[in-house]
């Protein structure tokens, strides 16, 4: 009975930090599956999301639930410079992306990652910061669950589906979707892939960050400059277990990371838990190339 | 298909002479700057093997720069074993890794296969922290006299070998075949080159020369700690010199290595972030306006570097 109660706990929290992961996630999963650029910086702009929500918290007293809008607001702004800096070169006039346009793009966002997160050490220091963050817990049974966790999982499956229903069910979003799948024939219908793409890309880091500042009530005093070097990959694992550009799949991808990191940390270690979690990547790669998604 | 050595890889030499000449002739001081610089050029040579010539950005190759310091470590500090045995070992260790990963990896293309080398790295590293023999994540020390000399020329050799490999391969049947590779996969193997062993061979001596370059730098500084020995900076800046220098090229990773080297040489002192923000900033300013690094740039300014570098 108590081991069955233990398999309840972690699952359940497995689930919880399975929703954050896929909101930090998520602003990835856009950018690549529409864009078809994989950003390799997505980890620091993650960072500085949190960092944003830190910022708020610290001189507005904003939580990072409040935090995670003017974060989104931020984020706009910075995709929309970052496709003109660094994609629009590479992207404009292009049917599909090559080869050599996908290494530019790895090799450009990839300075960018080393740039911005050796930047934030010089401005935030190396040391780890937090937001001291506690609405209370709610209690199941046995079961003590903090609230700021469920706030959080909540809101992020909130801002999956708020994406997937602006994809599907708006008129911009159908432009979006059309670009993903055939950029001339977007032209054609006489929409700027220019701009479907800009706005695609905007609403990608506006994602990312938003997540970010989500992320900060799991890590109570693990904000730091480098942290981006342990979501990014966990962000690249969950995109293709979910496969790139479906929606739905940063949820399947995010939870099945978070209940197999719980899980196994509950018999084995932490460590071993993160390396399984890594590890999944290169099975899901060899069987299952488009995801664990069937559509 | 083998032509008469040209003049880059007599500049190469004459490169490599004079270092070999710093360090004999203005001594122990000298050569402890430079050790570094080499390992970083000894790294540039090896990464290029893979991201160079087959065109797939690995940003894990710090994965077998681990290999090679912990290989040397374990042997050197367990056993007393001479340390030139531990750099043939970690060599050894590169290669066999890179066997075993690349027949798996190696089938993903493109970020897929970027992505893996990634995710490789921090399993690696958690696994690491498992093994109380391998330090569980604290150090181990390398417990040897202070022999300069000796480490400067191991890596010099290596980085020799490199460059003559590099060339070769460059302008042999193998080296068009690769390039083939990195231009058209499909199209390569539909006339007759078979990517698959090609593959393997450049991820396997990217392995082999990481593994015997890590190894080297264990015996640098004397010991391996898990954090820094899986430090993605390192990484990066490995990657770094390649798109700086010229990827693919025999010349540019050693141009490449001389850049990311000075920045760490005289800022490190001031600020410690100074350099990897600096060379961040570089790569960015390189993959978008000069994507075949300055190789590529001194090729198009002048009518004879372009008929001379390789």
């Amino acid at each position: 009975m108590v081991a069955a109660d233990l398999v309840v706990r972690d699952l359940v929290f497995g689930l919880l930090l399975g929703c954050v992961f896929s909101v930090v996630a998520h602003g990835l999963n856009i950018i690549w599956g529409i864009v078809k650029v994989i950003n390799i910086a997505h980890g620091e702009f993650i960072m500085l999301g949190a960092y944003g929500a830190y910022f708020l918290n610290l001189f507005a007293g904003l939580t990072p639930l409040e935090a995670a809008p003017v974060d989104a607001a931020i984020g706009l702004l910075v995709g929309y410079a970052f496709y003109y800096t660094f994609l629009h070169r590479e992207l404009r006039d292009k049917e599909t992306i090559t080869l050599q346009s996908e290494m530019v793009t790895l090799a450009a966002t990839f300075g960018l990652s080393l740039f911005v997160s050796n930047l934030a050490i010089i401005l935030f220091t190396g040391n780890p910061v937090g937001i001291n963050y506690n609405p209370g817990t709610l209690q199941f049974g046995y079961l003590h669950v903090p609230l700021a966790a469920l706030y959080v999982a909540i809101l992020s499956v909130l801002i999956i589906t708020g994406t997937w229903l602006f994809l599907e069910r708006t008129f911009i979003g159908s432009a979006i979707r059309a670009y993903a799948q055939d950029v001339t024939a977007t032209e054609l219908v006489g929409a700027n892939p220019a701009k479907v793409a800009s706005l695609a890309t905007a609403l990608g880091f506006a994602v990312t960050m938003a997540g970010g500042a989500l992320l900060t009530v799991w890590i109570p005093v693990g904000i730091n400059p480098l942290m981006g070097a342990l979501y990014a990959p966990i962000s690249f694992v969950i995109v293709v277990l979910g496969g790139p550009g479906k929606m739905w799949g940063s949820l399947v991808g995010g939870l099945t990371l978070g209940v197999v990191i719980d899980v196994v940390q509950a018999f084995t270690t932490v460590e071993i838990a993160y390396a399984a979690a890594f590890l999944i990547l290169i099975p899901v790669l060899v069987f299952r190339p488009e995801g664990l998604l069937k559509r | 298909m083998i032509e008469k050595p040209g003049l880059t890889l007599y500049g190469l030499f004459i490169v490599m002479a004079l270092l070999a000449a710093a360090a004999l002739l203005l001594g122990v001081a000298v050569s402890s700057i430079l050790v570094l610089l080499l390992v970083y050029a000894a790294l540039a040579y090896s990464i290029n093997f893979i991201t160079g010539m087959i065109g797939y950005v690995d940003f894990g190759h710090v994965l077998f720069m681990a290999i090679g310091s912990y290989a040397l470590a374990t042997l050197v500090s367990h056993y007393e074993a001479n340390p030139l045995l531990g750099v043939g070992l970690g060599a050894l260790l590169g290669l066999v890794f890179a066997l075993g990963i690349g027949l798996v990896i190696l089938r993903f293309r493109g970020v897929y296969f970027a992505i893996t080398t990634v995710v490789l790295v921090l399993a690696a590293y958690n696994i690491v922290l498992q093994f109380p023999q391998l330090g569980a994540g604290g150090e181990i020390i390398v417990n040897l006299t202070f022999q300069p000399l000796a480490t400067y020329f191991t890596i010099w050799t290596i980085v020799l070998i490199e460059i003559v490999l590099t060339y070769y391969v460059n302008r042999s049947r193998i080296g068009f075949g690769i390039r083939a590779i990195k231009n058209e996969e499909d199209a390569a193997s539909s006339v007759g080159v078979s990517p698959r062993t090609l593959k393997l061979t450049g991820y396997m001596l990217g392995g082999l020369f990481g593994g015997a370059a890590g190894a080297v730098y264990a015996w640098s500084i004397s010991g391996v700690t898990a954090g820094p020995a899986f430090d993605f900076t390192f990484s990066l800046l490995m990657l770094a010199m390649i798109i700086i220098g010229g990827v693919g090229t025999s010349i540019g990773p050693l141009l490449g290595a001389v850049v990311v080297y000075i920045p760490s040489y005289f800022l490190l002192t001031t600020v410690a972030q100074a350099q990897p923000l600096i060379i961040g900033l570089l790569v960015i300013i390189m993959a978008l306006f000069l994507p075949d690094g300055i190789v590529g740039l001194l090729r198009r300014s002048n009518e004879h570097l372009r008929l001379v570098l390789e």
